[in-house]
């Protein structure tokens, strides 16, 4: 499988109009780390303990360029820095311990909606203007456009805090220790299953509404027709002529949507306190915790692009004329 | 991603640890764990570094490194010794010398000596980074000296019968761990040695750690809890959310509707004592750069005419949820210090601290603050009066109480809003004085002293965040210089009477009211709780009150 060096060539502007970017976006901001820590020493901030900070953080007052410089070679060699609010950790660890939540929970809503969407999507298309397609399809819409902040806060009440059905926070029960055991797994998965269920009404929603509308069209080629003439059953032309060539706008849209996913999942993740990347991202925010912003901001970029990159090679593979045409 | 599979191998590593550990302890009767709630945080770091404020676990103070003397504020701030059995000042002044209980162990049962004492004063003295105490701040200690294995003799530059107070905060550190620690204030100390209750690290997750038992604490025959449980909880939100199963013990949170929210759930058992703490007051920046703005500051009459406009029941009530008390005196003194109230400091001289618009309109008409066309008014030169109230983001009831200032103000014709920084901001702006006007609280110690002298001397301005007012009155200077200098209780009455009085008088900021305590608990698991019924200490579970080791001290499992 290739891909065009034209192609190649957006990824890497991209890549560095991302890091350029991040070097400068928080510097933009008012207050820095040194600040947030003096902040935090509270009366006991002595000048001759402020300086000892700035040593330690690095912030001593040099051109912009060098700390271009400085930060370049940090990428390189993978070290972002040191967090403000994790202090000492650095901010690899810090994001390292939340990407893998947040990988889990994103990877886990975006498998669950993809099926159920588009399920419904090739059914509602199947029987357009039918019952289930005139409640489903408005439903859609609906789902799309509620916030995810109101979905997530209706879900913990009414299932964890009033029903009790569901834990309400943590990845997993506190009292277990991460073990590669059916306890620690169907932990990990009950304290899922709410922020899953929150991420996933918008997610069903553009699914179905893009499956539905993709596979009308799809409807309409010779091909199914052929199907149909056939004597085929309903469900292998449904599914086999018709919803596996449908599926190319919805893989399009899974990776245009992957920025809007993350951004569901931050506030899922503050809302259930889960701990990944969208509740560190909150917390360093509000601690002012610089490093481990731009660490993470990086972090998404990246995630975006690898994913776009990922999904160009899928639909390589999964259209045979982009196939030839490269 | 290496790293974090590092960070996972870490925690399993860990846990195969715990389950050792656990099941050592398997056979012994069933322990008793208390679950508490004491700082906020959305994932635990494991960081018990003492000197690091920032960064360490709120349980590092009193459980795992125990004071040498804590000096209760509910007991007219008498001394409790808890390392120490006794510290004494030298004829002059000029020295303390505190002795230590013989026979103290570290938790890895190494002796802990005076030498051990002088060697956290000394890291401290030669690492400003690390000097959480402030033993160098203001050049306060001089030299530091073991003349025995239980003696401790501190050398001062000046004399300051304030400075076993200041000490109180001290951890003191192992010589024999922390002599080969490189960078003491990057280091982490994740399997702390230490004097306190609770020095014992049983298991440590981003979600959860459990502190227990020193094997060697001296005062083991009062401890009657093994083991500390602190879950990660990253809110009020998430409090709320998880207070109806019902397992937190101990707990410091600022819980809406408390009775409904919290109470209702176990009538028996759940219960909360929030006593008034700090005093919240308005302060004018007195070094403002604003012509028209530091002229109305520095006049009496526009500090009482602001006080006049101050709707305080209202910033208790709506504000405030009706947690926080008025605090009716001009004095601001906290209401937890009663006995020293200075009567003859009040009524009259209160005649400012109520809500009176009308009052304050003719207050400001009289001294020649004339309004303008927009309805605003000048100072008696003719200069404009306009300024921002700062009080930091997200800090709702407070943002609101300044919020109900302003509506006030605005009817007294001054020309006042709100502003909300950043927290960090916010601090900044009353270090290096670029604000205008600031609702701030300020940190009491054991006695109102301590407040007031960091909050008002001359010495303090714009040093700290408590005292960004840059207030500056020799007289009061005087009063505070004679109090560091006494020595007997009742010299030290005397002098914080003259002190209130001068106060009351000069009226250098506008005190509103009380913030309340943030304590609750859970009878449920343990007894001795300390309540309204009996007050006698701090409740709180915070990293700033060292009482809170008593409490633990107090506290048995129900049977």
């Amino acid at each position: 499988m290739r891909i065009s060096s034209r192609r190649l060539g957006v990824y890497a502007v991209a890549l560095a109009f991302a890091i350029v970017v991040n070097f400068i976006l928080p510097r933009l901001m008012p207050g820095s780390p040194v600040d947030a820590m003096v902040a935090q020493l509270g009366p006991r901030a002595t000048p001759a303990a402020v300086e000892a900070i700035k040593a330690r953080f690095g912030a001593v007052d040099q051109p912009m360029l060098w700390q271009f410089v400085d930060y370049l070679k940090g990428l390189a060699t993978l070290d972002l820095g040191v967090s403000v609010k994790y202090y000492p950790q650095t901010v690899v660890q810090v994001l390292g311990r939340s990407t893998l939540w947040t990988v889990f929970l994103v990877t886990t809503a975006i498998i669950f909606s993809l099926c159920v969407g588009v399920v419904l999507g090739a059914v509602s298309a199947w029987r357009r203007g039918g019952r289930f397609d005139t409640i489903v399809s408005p439903l859609s819409v609906i789902m799309i456009s509620v916030p995810p902040v109101i979905v997530a806060l209706t879900t913990l009440f009414v299932f964890a805090v009033s029903l009790r059905w569901f834990p309400v926070g943590y990845a997993y029960d506190p009292n277990l220790d991460p073990a590669f055991n059916f306890t620690f797994i169907g932990s990990v998965f009950a304290h899922a299953i709410l922020p899953v269920l929150t991420l996933s009404p918008f997610l069903i929603g553009e699914f179905q509404t893009t499956m539905r509308s993709s596979m009308i069209s799809v409807l309409g080629e010779d091909y199914v027709t052929m199907g149909r003439a056939k004597g085929l059953s309903h469900l292998t032309v449904m599914f086999g002529y018709g919803a596996r060539n449908a599926m190319l706008p919805v893989l399009t849209n899974l990776a245009l949507m992957l920025g809007a996913v993350f951004g569901g999942s931050i506030v899922t993740e503050i809302v259930f306190n889960y701990p990944g990347l969208g509740l560190t991202l909150y917390t360093a925010s509000i601690a002012r915790d610089y490093p481990v912003i731009q660490g993470q901001l990086l972090l998404m970029t990246l995630a975006t692009l690898g994913a776009n990159f990922l999904v160009d090679i899928i639909y390589g593979l999964v259209d045979p004329r982009l196939r030839e045409a490269v | 991603m290496r790293s974090s599979k590092r960070v996972f191998r870490d925690i399993s590593m860990r846990a195969g640890w715990a389950v050792l550990v656990a099941f050592a302890a398997g056979s012994a009767s069933a322990e008793s764990v208390l679950t508490i709630h004491i700082e906020e945080q959305s994932s635990w770091v494991q960081n018990f570094n003492p000197f690091d404020l920032a960064g360490r676990r709120q349980s590092t103070m009193d459980f795992i490194y125990e004071p040498l003397v804590i000096f209760n504020a509910e007991d007219g701030g008498k001394p409790v010794f808890r390392l120490a059995t006794d510290y004494k000042f030298s004829e002059d002044m000029k020295s303390v010398t505190y002795t230590l209980r013989s026979g103290l162990k570290w938790s890895d049962g190494q002796p802990l000596t005076s030498a051990d004492v002088k060697y956290t004063i000394d890291l401290m003295l030669k690492n400003a980074a690390l000097d959480t105490v402030g033993v160098g701040v203001g050049e306060t200690v001089a030299s530091v000296e073991a003349p025995s294995a239980t003696q401790v003799k501190i050398d001062l530059k000046a004399v300051n019968s304030d400075f076993p107070e200041t000490l109180a905060d001290l951890a003191v550190v192992p010589e024999h761990i922390w002599k080969d620690v490189s960078d003491p204030v990057a280091f982490k100390n994740e399997k702390p040695v230490g004097s306190g209750p609770m020095t014992e690290l049983r298991r440590f997750t981003p979600q959860v750690y459990e502190q227990c038992r020193n094997p060697n604490y001296w005062d083991a025959a009062s401890l009657h809890v093994d083991c500390l449980r602190l879950p990660q909880i990253s809110g009020n939100d998430q409090m709320l959310a998880i207070l109806p199963e019902g397992n937190m013990d101990w707990i410091g949170s600022f819980i809406p509707q408390i009775d409904k929210t919290f109470v209702a759930l176990d009538p028996d058992h759940n219960g909360y004592w929030q006593p008034p703490a700090e005093t919240v007051a308005f302060q004018m920046n007195f070094k403002s750069g604003n012509e028209g703005n530091l002229e109305a500051y520095k006049d009496l009459n526009f500090r009482h005419a602001f006080s006049l406009a101050m709707d305080r029941t209202s910033m208790v009530d709506i504000a405030g949820f009706g947690y926080p008390v008025v605090n009716e005196h001009a004095t601001g003194l906290p209401p937890r210090f009663e006995t020293w109230r200075n009567k003859g400091a009040e009524g009259d001289k209160d005649a400012f601290m109520g809500f009176d618009t009308e009052k304050a309109n003719k207050i400001l008409d009289d001294a020649g603050y004339k309004k303008g066309a927009d309805g605003f008014r000048t100072t008696p030169s003719g200069k404009p009066i306009a300024f921002a109230i700062i009080v930091p983001n997200g800090w709702t009831d407070w943002i609101d109480a300044v919020q109900i200032a302003v509506e006030g103000l605005r009817a007294a014709g001054i020309n006042a809003s709100v502003a909300t920084p950043e927290y960090e901001q916010w601090r900044k702006q009353l270090i290096d004085g670029s604000f205008e006007v600031v609702m701030n609280s300020r940190a009491d110690g054991a006695t109102p002293f301590r407040g007031y002298y960091q909050n008002l001397s001359t010495a303090y301005g714009g040093r700290i965040t408590g005292a960004p007012s840059r207030y500056s009155n020799p007289k009061l200077d005087a009063l505070f210089d004679l109090y560091l200098k006494a020595t007997s209780e009742d010299d030290h009455k005397k002098i914080f009477n003259d002190i209130q009085l001068l106060i009351a008088d000069d009226f250098p900021v506008v005190p509103v009211f009380n913030g309340p305590t943030w304590y609750q608990f859970s009878s449920k698991r343990f007894t001795g709780w300390v309540t309204d019924k009996d007050p006698v200490m701090n409740p709180e579970d915070h990293d700033n009150n060292r009482m809170r080791l008593m409490h633990l001290l107090r506290l048995k499992p129900v049977s």
